[in-house]
């Protein structure tokens, strides 16, 4: 495309290249590509690590105190679920959605939102609600990347879990419905579920 | 004194009130037995289990189901008492036993339901407020005009408000919103029974039906046996157990879920005929 005789960067992009090949231009852009994306990706998964997650004083000293002594830290089993295993969705899209959502905590920790204890616990419930709220609407897609009804033996549960899965199911209830406060303690002031 | 002193003292003076109070009582040895687990259950009242943000057990009981019917299993209960030791639901304080087994028989003639309880006391609890009583068993019988009787037992007349519950009027017993309980409780100090009730407060004296108790403690186990007008034979009474052990009081005490008695009659319990 003519650009008119202009110069600076903008008129060199815009401008075809007379000294490279098109293979050349290919190859390098080929690279260029994975170099790039395989960073971006890189450095978007470091975000979903539990040490990221725990940079932040807020996170450290509140809700990961907590899910410490819960089942989904430690168990017989030897399976940990990290914070992104439940709070950030697997697949790409719906990653990314999360992670631009997610980038308005940097604006909550530069204004100090929940810097103590106490502002956090002011906080718990709406921050709860928020995030009952987007598993709901998701059909609580991050528990079923684990767990699912059709691999639930409710026969080998305990008889509280058995019988209240079994409603569960034949209600299609999804798991956030019941189990709230199970890695992070129960906020005061929980409403009832309005269908109840 | 040291307790172990007062405890043999207790424990002789009832035996010595016991022998000439002996009834036309039921040949034990051949009245089948129950094990009914009794827990302390903190400060769990009504508003709690049917709460569906505190117990989510909730939308079962709505169903009809009973706190037995999920909790009983394999002769134990399959509560999760880390919540009671973390202060959860215990922020007094836990009991270093937090479940213990009441064996429990029951009999019947023209007259009479017997009862017999033999349980062992434990002791580590967190409260000690009966100075007088070193243990008291109670059981309650609900009558059938309160709700979900037989899925709640007690549980009806335990509420957040009532007395020794965090922050309630000390003056306020337990209640039953609608229906009333019948209330039978030994105290072992001075051997006592009381003849109570449960309605919109709780009675310790002025119930209906005329409780005798007799007890008796070998080595560390205790044998209550009560007597009371029987109900009927052919009905089936919801009936729930509390054990205050180690001096405790109010809401420190160990309770049993909601069973019911069959007086001739299928039950948890059966009462056989004499």
């Amino acid at each position: 495309m003519a650009n008119n005789g202009k110069t600076g960067f903008l008129a060199m992009l815009q401008r075809p290249s007379a000294k490279y090949s098109m293979l050349v231009l290919l190859v390098v852009g080929f690279f260029s590509g994975i170099f790039f994306w395989g960073g971006f990706n890189t450095g978007m998964e470091a975000t979903n690590t539990l040490e990221f997650c725990i940079g932040c004083h807020e996170m450290r000293d509140n809700v990961y105190v907590e899910y410490k002594k819960t089942i989904h830290y430690s168990n017989r089993t030897g399976v940990r679920a990290v914070c992104s295993d439940c709070h950030v969705p697997k697949d790409w899209t719906h990653k990314m959605i999360r992670k631009i959502q997610a980038s308005k905590e940097v604006w909550g920790k530069l204004t100090g939102v929940i810097d103590t204890p106490e502002k956090f616990e002011a906080h718990r419930l709406q921050l709860a609600e928020n995030e009952w709220a987007r598993m709901k609407a998701s059909d609580s897609r991050e528990c079923r990347n684990c767990h699912s009804f059709d691999a639930m033996d409710v026969e080998k549960q305990k008889l509280r879990g058995s019988k209240m899965h079994k409603i569960g199911i034949a209600e299609k209830k999804t798991c956030i419905d019941c189990h709230k406060g199970i890695a992070h303690r129960k906020p005061k002031g929980m409403k009832e579920d309005e269908d109840e | 004194m040291s307790k172990s002193i007062v405890s043999a003292a207790v424990a002789g003076t009832l035996l010595v009130l016991a022998a000439p109070a002996a009834l036309a009582a039921p040949d034990w040895g051949k009245v089948a037995k129950r094990d009914i687990n009794v827990f302390h259950a903190g400060v769990a009242p009504i508003e709690w289990m049917t709460k569906k943000s505190d117990h989510s057990g909730s939308a079962g009981m709505r169903k009809g189901e009973s706190c037995a019917g999920c909790h009983e299993e394999k002769g134990t209960l399959n509560f999760n008492f880390k919540r009671l030791a973390d202060k959860e639901m215990e922020p007094k304080g836990a009991p270093k036993t937090m479940m213990f087994p009441v064996s429990v028989q029951a009999a019947y003639d023209a007259a009479n339901l017997y009862i017999r309880l033999t349980f062992k006391a434990p002791s580590g609890g967190a409260d000690k407020g009966d100075k007088d009583n070193e243990v008291k068993a109670t059981v309650l019988f609900a009558d059938a005009k309160v709700p979900q009787a037989d899925q709640y037992g007690c549980w009806q007349t335990c509420h957040t408000d009532a007395r020794t519950m965090p922050g309630a009027d000390e003056k306020k017993t337990k209640y039953t919103a609608a229906g009333a309980y019948e209330l039978i409780q030994w105290a072992s100090k001075g051997n006592k029974v009381s003849d109570g009730s449960v309605t919109t407060e709780r009675k310790m004296t002025g119930g209906g039906t005329g409780a005798k108790a007799e007890a008796s403690k070998s080595g560390d186990t205790y044998t209550v046996t009560f007597t009371r007008k029987n109900p009927g034979e052919g009905k089936v009474v919801p009936f729930g157990l509390a054990i205050h052990a180690d001096n405790s009081h109010g809401r420190f005490h160990h309770v049993s879920l909601g069973y019911k008695l069959g007086i001739g009659a299928d039950g948890d319990v059966k009462a056989t005929k004499q």
